[in-house]
């Protein structure tokens, strides 16, 4: 088996020279000649009608360029997400938002914008704004949402058009009706010896990346386009721009300046609307306009995760085998749609397929409320669904009297089992997962401790869980990238990918580096810009490495084909007695035979050739694996949990950087820590935001790291390039649980609702049983 | 508002410039002299990503008033190291991968030569301290570390 030369290497990062010296480029960096600071008028009221809006004023104060409102945008609808655009047929895509409207949804919501010669002019220009709202009734809730009663938050038939009528009020789009999984419930539940019926709660928590978005929008006097962007889905922003403004697709370029300060699932597709509204702005102004969210801005009027209300029914026979399933769940999605039709099957997808249980079902569906919108967040989905199914598989082992870890191994799938997903389940490491990992943390140590001895209590718990390796076939989702040799022997890789810190500008070359045969630095990678590379979805759905990186394997191996075919004839030998190496073409037989690439370029490009090509493949889609094991102390008299260790082991197919993929596991490790103890959003009674600055959102420093070790198993995956599977998402998903049921083994009381707070871990000690929910509302889970 | 003249010493050199006296000291930085390595992260002092060195202090740039810095030494990520001579922090921070985006890392690696300049032989609890105030989503914080204290090493031997 031949040695790779560049794959499995943790090579030094591209970008690190830049970011390191403080000359990487950001979008909040960009200034343009002639430019303008826009600043945007947000809602007071959490629901409202704007009667009437004045903006006369603040147009005749002096720098102000332009001033846009409801009155003055085209009436194009949209969604500021990439969601609408890569949903399949026959499943429409939900579009419910105009650039501004004349009613507001959220406290928050994009009333009127200014650009003007100065930010300070642009916030004097705001306040010059006179609106007149009628406050209307507003519902945050999601089960008091889908009253006939309440406000309906949409009222408009062109945004209900191509969909169905519920009964429930205020549904995003399809709802999923009960879908068989697989098998039968009504058998699997007749098999079961026990029946296990729980109710889970979990809060909405934010992306909060460093870099706030905005956008930087510049305009020719062709009217086209050129938007600075800190989007983790170029092309998708560019659609949406377009649909926005009513324009054509070429009229529109969307580019990272090369960088963005973090995605996490908060810009796939706009950056809370700022590439739109700098657009229309630009438009109107004829200069380049700047906006940038203030960090306030940033948490409240940008998409946050869903939260999820759901109910899992599990049966089991009495040794512990799994018999039935029914998972129902109802997400919270704010005020506008983004992923909100998305999040419950992505749930449902990647939940599912975990455990070989023959009988399943999922029931779900989002609804509008007053509030700050909900997209996609890491994991989209699959936090929320693996806090409750591995909470329970928690709570049954607990009541077999089995241990957790045994019982996991037990049921967990098979490679050839069959998974309620449209790919197969052919391999899976995550046996060795969970061994590895288990070993790791002393999983044989693992007791309940004497709570009568001490306040102090620890415990050990763990979580398992998958994700999925891009959206193919749930989303469109496929990758196309362009090589070119250039004369001096280097390759030139375009890819539309973009680099959002995952690494991607560093590991998609590797790719090409080692198929091709060339030092990894002549590889010349162009990225993150639309104007220059081929349709790409973007960096979500963990799909980079799986998805780009095949296509950068197929098109390496064809330019590779066709200039062995060339230097075969140009050297008189036969193409299979040649191959590529350190960027040499050479004769398998005979080692005085020796061309460089950029030898072969050159004399090509004399006789009028030019060696390039297009890589793509047809899209595939492979489940990872990961278990990730949490020590706990936990302090019954204050309620805080301090983490004594972590473990998480991946079965990532193939580590292609291992420095990069150990980095994201341990970033996505330091975000499950806040999404299982610290981390919420919550709202006061009239729609405000209460954790809107870094200083009330609890998010973790350096100080609440515990020691945590990665562990990477690589079960290499066939249809992943080189046997890879994503990772980016992964090392979000069974982190809470893995936390809560820790909890659970110190404290022998479980809090079903993240994050557990000390006030809602020191309500559950002090009832001496596990809280379900804060909810009563029994009926609302009814079948 | 009447602009006042400031003049101070920027990484090394003096600087004059006009400023609006309500300017914070990142304001000046980032707006007025165009050095955006200087990162804008929360506004509110929250952060840390747009931490600077002010006569041998990391302070938050974004609520330190610019007029404040009257005749003062501040160091900002431009004035550290230079691409064929990396500061250690820096070089380890290349060598092992440790950050992501980018966007907290000028400001962590300023907080990291502050503390490395007036304690060259920090514990693994003096890092922490002094990067408590630094806000990273992407990395989980365990690169940066090590990144740090394998400076630290670098420095020392180095020196020694």
């Amino acid at each position: 088996m031949k040695e790779f030369t560049v794959v499995g290497k943790s090579i030094p990062r591209r970008d690190a020279l830049d970011k390191v010296l403080g000359t990487a480029t950001y979008t909040t960096d960009v200034k343009l000649p002639g430019m303008l600071y826009a600043k945007v008028l947000r809602s007071p009221h959490a629901h409202a009608k704007v009667i009437k809006i004045d903006t006369s004023k603040a147009k005749a104060l002096p720098g102000v360029k332009a001033v846009l409102c409801h009155l003055d945008i085209p009436k194009n609808l949209f969604c500021s997400s990439a969601a609408a655009y890569v949903t399949t047929p026959p499943v429409k895509g939900v579009v419910d938002q105009y650039i501004f409207e004349s009613t507001a949804r959220f406290i928050g919501d994009e009333i009127a914008a200014v650009a003007a010669t100065s930010l300070a002019i642009a916030e004097k220009a705001l306040a010059l704004i006179e609106v007149e709202y009628e406050v209307l009734p507003a519902v945050f809730d999601p089960f008091e949402a889908m009253k006939p009663e309440s406000p309906t938050l949409h009222t408009e038939p062109e945004k209900k058009e191509g969909f169905p009528e519920y009964p429930e009020n205020n549904i995003v789009g399809n709802k999923i009706p009960p879908v068989i999984g697989m098998g039968d419930l009504e058998v699997g539940f007749k098999e079961a010896d026990y029946i296990f019926e729980n109710t889970y709660i979990v809060d909405a928590v934010k992306q909060a990346q460093l870099e706030t978005h905005g956008a930087v929008a510049d305009i020719n006097s062709e009217g086209k386009l050129t938007i600075y962007s800190p989007s983790q889905s170029l092309h998708p922003t560019k659609r949406i721009v377009a649909e926005a403004l009513g324009l054509p697709l070429s009229q529109v370029r969307v580019l990272n300046p090369p960088y963005s300060g973090g995605g996490f699932g908060g810009r796939i597709g706009c950056s809370a609307k700022s590439e739109v509204i700098t657009a229309a702005l630009a438009q109107k102004a004829r200069r380049p306009v700047k906006l940038i969210l203030s960090r306030q801005e940033d948490f409240i009027a940008s998409d946050t995760r869903h939260e999820t209300f759901a109910t899992l029914k599990t049966g089991v026979k009495k040794d512990g085998t799994l018999t039935a399933r029914f998972i129902k769940v109802i997400m919270n999605g704010g005020a506008y749609a983004s992923w909100s039709q998305d999040a419950p099957g992505v749930l449902a997808s990647t939940a599912m397929p975990v455990y070989r249980c023959p009988n399943s079902m999922f029931e779900g569906w989002t609804v509008y409320t007053n509030r700050t919108s909900a997209g996609a967040m890491r994991g989209f989905g699959n936090p929320q669904g693996m806090f409750c199914v591995e909470s329970q598989m928690d709570e049954i082992a607990h009541a077999l009297n089995m241990d957790p870890l045994e019982f996991r191994l037990k049921n967990i799938s098979r490679p050839g089992d069959a998974v309620p997903v449209p790919f197969p389940l052919v391999t899976t490491g995550l046996r060795d997962c969970i061994t590895q990992g288990a070993e790791k943390i002393g999983w044989s140590r693992r007791v309940e401790p004497d709570r009568q001895k001490s306040t102090k209590l620890r415990g050990m718990g763990m979580g398992v869980g998958s994700h999925v390796s891009c959206s193919h076939p749930f989303h469109v989702d496929y990758s196309t990238c362009q090589l070119i040799l250039q004369q001096d022997g280097s390759i030139l890789y375009s890819t539309g990918v973009p680099d959002i810190g995952t690494g991607t500008s560093t590991t998609l070359p590797q790719f090409v580096a080692e198929v091709l045969g060339v030092d990894i630095s002549m590889v010349k990678i162009v990225f993150g810009d639309t104007q220059s590379t081929p349709f790409e979805v973007g960096s979500h759905a963990s799909r980079t490495c799986y998805a780009a990186g095949k296509a950068a394997i197929a098109g390496a191996e064809k330019i590779k084909k066709e200039i062995l075919e060339y230097a075969a004839d140009y050297l008189k030998l036969p193409e299979d007695d040649l191959d590529i190496a350190k960027g040499m073409v050479y004769s398998l037989s005979n080692d005085n035979v020796k061309v460089s690439l950029g030898e072969i370029a050159l004399q090509a490009h004399l006789k009028t050739k030019q060696f390039s090509c297009i890589g793509t493949v047809p899209p595939t889609n492979a489940l990872p694996w990961e278990a990730h094991f949490a020590e706990v102390e936990v302090d019954t008299e204050t309620g805080q949990v301090e983490i004594i260790q972590l473990v998480a082991a991946h079965d990532v197919g193939k580590a292609i950087n291992p420095a990069i993929v150990e980095g994201q596991i341990e970033g996505a490790l330091s975000m499950g820590i806040g999404f299982a103890l610290t981390e919420q959003y919550q709202i006061d009674e009239n729609g405000r935001q209460l954790y809107d600055t870094y200083h009330k959102y609890m998010m973790p420093t350096v100080m609440d790291m515990p020691p945590m070790e990665t562990i990477i198993v690589e079960e290499h995956e066939p249809s992943g390039p080189f046997g890879v599977r994503g990772v980016g998402e992964a090392g979000l998903v069974p982190t809470a649980p893995a936390i809560t049921n820790a909890i659970f083994n110190a404290t022998g009381v479980r809090v079903n609702q993240i994050p557990v707070t000390p006030d809602r871990l020191l309500t559950a000690l002090k009832n001496q049983k596990g809280i379900s929910t804060v909810r009563e509302d029994e009926e609302i889970y009814a079948e | 508002m009447e602009k006042k003249l400031l003049h101070f010493c920027l990484n090394g050199e003096e600087m004059e410039v006009q400023v609006d006296p309500s300017a914070s000291l990142m304001d000046v930085i980032r707006d007025d002299l165009e050095m955006t390595g200087t990162k804008a992260g929360c506004n509110t002092g929250d952060c840390g990503a747009c931490t600077v060195i002010l006569d041998g202090e990391a302070v938050r740039s974004c609520i330190m008033p610019a007029l404040h810095v009257m005749d003062r030494n501040v160091e900002t990520i431009e004035g550290i190291g230079s691409p064929d001579n990396l500061h250690p922090v820096q070089e380890e921070f290349v060598e092992s991968s440790a950050f992501q985006c980018g966007y907290c890392t000028p400001g962590m690696i300023m907080s990291a030569k502050a503390l490395l300049d007036k304690n060259p032989e920090p514990t693994g609890e003096d890092v922490r301290e002094a990067i408590a105030g630094n806000l990273c989503r992407c990395t989980g914080y365990k690169k940066i570390e090590e990144a740090f204290l394998s400076a630290a090493k670098k420095v020392n031997s180095k020196s020694s």
